[in-house]
């Protein structure tokens, strides 16, 4: 190796990203195949079934799309803390907070009008993701304390509160296997469109042309580059890079609160555990593997959707449900790898 | 003799640090290199399950310790790969580590859930009641001596010798490093797979001592712990095993808060050491003002055209 070395190349194509998503998928749908292989079940089978169950009809394309729901708005929200080159790891956390409020404002509020009140919840929902990451913002911004951490440890506490409160003040006495809050009235349920497609879709759409326009278009997106750059830089251009910081945080944790909260209104109806299965974990995958760009969460975190869909109904028949995250994993760990070559060239040395 | 819930709660929190110090000393090793690592939870987690599926199948205790070891070395393997030959972004190899780590020790486990453990590993002596500090060091199983055995010899190899010299040379600067002619790759790959079998050696003490079972997700947050206590001990070894000391009394003391009288929800009382990791965090981060002593290169690819 002494006689090479590592080049970056200049003019990357803005394409490269798109690519190296699909050899990442490529690679992960080869590793997908081995450990069905080893599992002596037929992959081609299992995928065509996994295919079939998630996309295959009006409703179970329905649900995928419902199903990618919280795994764009959480990923939107961590490319928006991204922006100033931070991390959040905490977006399952949010989820159950976001979930929480919801539950919280939807028992003590006297809202009648049901569109009123449902439009209510769902900031309550963006409110509650923005008191979760509230510790962890002040104490990164004004303090410097490693916020990946901190993030990721408010997931735990998050998930503690959500079971003390389904098994105490908000224990439904008629779940008896299953601790649970009780059902919310159905004059909030979020309504659906067409097939299963929930409202929370259409909130979603939205919050993606939001997050998109915040990010590339908006003078507060230009300032929260300028932000995560140098100190200095922003010093120059007289931007509060910390306020900026701070602010864009308690957002991102709002776009993952205001996921919990239409799990909440739209899927579970209930408070339980099973408001997030993982989606905030995934949500970091989508960000990532598309390089924090709004749109690519988007059409990524559809895909994921259909292929946690797909996971969860092979099942049935004695697939491991955990296929589905292996292949999301792999998929960005193969797209790390593929954009080495990308972005790098190897060269000899020329005195060599 | 010593009142018997105070040996309990002494045993406890040896068996809970010892858990935690592993991860966090192997943690150390690689940052040391410059290299970040947030796996450690997805590499516990394969430690724990390949060590357990080898001790169900082969009875053999030993086999199973090694076997987990070489697993999560191999595993962290994956992370040296895409970060230090490939110079992708450590913060995203690792949590994909994470996440990869845990679905795949979940599928691996499927079979093993619930199963019994018929072999343990061994202890110095075998006094299911000791009665006094000594006794209940004494009862403590080798891995526990392994653990002190580690934490010397790396504090020792860290400033003693050449090898730890150079490992944190790579770490502090890399360019200069590699103007010096160490091998700063080999180095950094090398001190992420030590990471990988200490982590390893964790997993393979939570299933085949600490619980003693298999279940899905059962590192719940341990490798996160580790990673704050890596920051907590300054990057130092007798430091990081201080506070593992500390996090091992709180996660003992917290569930017995209840049997020493202390009327305290169940469920409260769980999220507990995630608060208090927090906590212990901010006040720490604040006290130094900066002054962490991480090693300088940490999460910044090294480029050999850069120099």
């Amino acid at each position: 190796m002494g006689n090479f070395f590592l080049s970056k190349k200049q003019n990357v194509s803005e394409l490269s990203t798109f690519y190296s998503f699909l050899i990442g998928f490529v690679i992960a749908l080869m590793i997908g195949t081995i450990i069905l292989i080893i599992q002596e079940k037929n992959p081609l089978e299992t995928f065509s079934l996994m295919f079939r169950l998630s996309l295959g009809s009006v409703n179970s394309f329905t649900s995928s799309l419902n199903k990618a729901v919280p795994l764009i708005l959480a990923g939107l929200g961590i490319s928006i803390i991204n922006s100033v080159k931070f991390w959040n790891i905490g977006a399952e956390g949010q989820i159950f907070f976001g979930a929480i409020a919801v539950n919280y404002i939807y028992i003590n509020t006297q809202v009648t009008n049901s569109t009123m009140l449902i439009f209510v919840l769902l900031i309550s929902g963006f409110v509650g993701g923005a008191i979760c990451i509230l510790i962890p913002a002040i104490t990164k911004v004004f303090f410097g304390v490693n916020e990946i951490i901190t993030t990721l440890l408010t997931n735990y506490i998050a998930i503690g509160i959500t079971i003390y409160l389904i098994n105490g003040p908000w224990k439904d006495p008629g779940s008896l296997n299953f601790p649970a809050a009780e059902y919310i009235g159905e004059e909030v349920y979020l309504p659906t469109i067409f097939g299963k497609l929930s409202f929370g879709f259409i909130v979603c759409i939205t919050f993606t042309v939001i997050a998109f326009y915040l990010k590339n278009k908006s003078i507060f997106g230009y300032e929260l580059r300028i932000a995560g750059g140098s100190e200095l830089t922003a010093i120059y251009a007289g931007i509060n890079a910390k306020q900026k910081a701070f602010i864009a945080m308690l957002i991102g944790g709002g776009f993952a609160g205001l996921a919990g909260g239409i799990e909440l209104l739209g899927q579970t109806h209930r408070l339980s555990t099973g408001i997030s299965q993982g989606f905030g974990y995934t949500a970091i995958i989508v960000a990532a593997i598309t390089g924090m760009r709004p749109i690519g969460i988007f059409l990524v975190g559809c895909l994921f959707g259909a292929l946690s869909i797909g996971g969860s109904v092979i099942q049935t028949v004695g697939v491991s449900t955990y296929i589905a995250d292996i292949i999301q994993a792999s998929t960005l760990m193969g797209a790390l790898i593929s954009q080495f070559f990308f972005n790098y060239e190897i060269k000899r040395k020329e005195n060599a | 003799m010593l009142d018997i819930q105070l040996i309990g709660l002494l045993n406890a929190t040896l068996q809970a640090a010892t858990l935690l110090f592993i991860a966090a000393l192997g943690e150390l090793i690689t940052e040391k290199s410059g290299i970040l690592n947030l796996g450690v939870e997805g590499m516990i987690a394969i430690g724990a399950v390949s060590g357990f599926m080898t001790a169900i199948n082969t009875e053999n205790i030993y086999l199973a310790i090694i076997v987990g070891i070489l697993s999560s070395a191999a595993f962290a393997s994956i992370h040296a790969l895409v970060t230090v030959l490939l110079k992708q972004d450590q913060t995203v190899s690792g949590l994909i580590l994470t996440i990869l780590g845990l679905a795949l020790s979940s599928l691996m486990g499927k079979e093993y859930r619930g199963k019994k453990l018929n072999v343990k590993i061994e202890s110095l002596s075998n006094n299911n009641e000791p009665s006094n500090f000594i006794e209940v060091l004494m009862s403590q199983n080798i891995v526990f001596y392994i653990a002190l055995i580690l934490m010397i010899s790396v504090s020792y190899l860290l400033q003693n010798t050449l090898f730890g010299r150079r490992l944190q040379a790579v770490g502090e600067d890399s360019k200069a490093a590699d103007s010096m002619g160490l091998k700063v790759n080999r180095t950094q790959f090398i001190a992420t797979c030590i990471g990988g079998a200490f982590a390893g050696l964790s997993g393979v003490y939570l299933t085949l001592s600490y619980v003693p079972y298999w279940t899905d997700n059962m590192t719940s947050g341990r490798g996160w712990i580790a990673l704050a206590l890596v920051i907590f001990g300054g990057w130092k070894p007798y430091r990081t095993a201080l506070g593992a000391l500390l996090f091992g009394f709180l996660e003992a003391l917290v569930p017995r808060l209840q049997t020493y009288g202390f009327d305290l929800n169940p469920y409260i009382v769980k999220i507990t050491p995630y608060i208090i990791t927090i906590f212990i965090l901010v006040i720490l981060t604040i006290y130094k003002g900066g002054r962490t002593g991480a090693p300088k290169n940490i999460g910044i690819p090294f480029f050999r055209e850069n120099r």
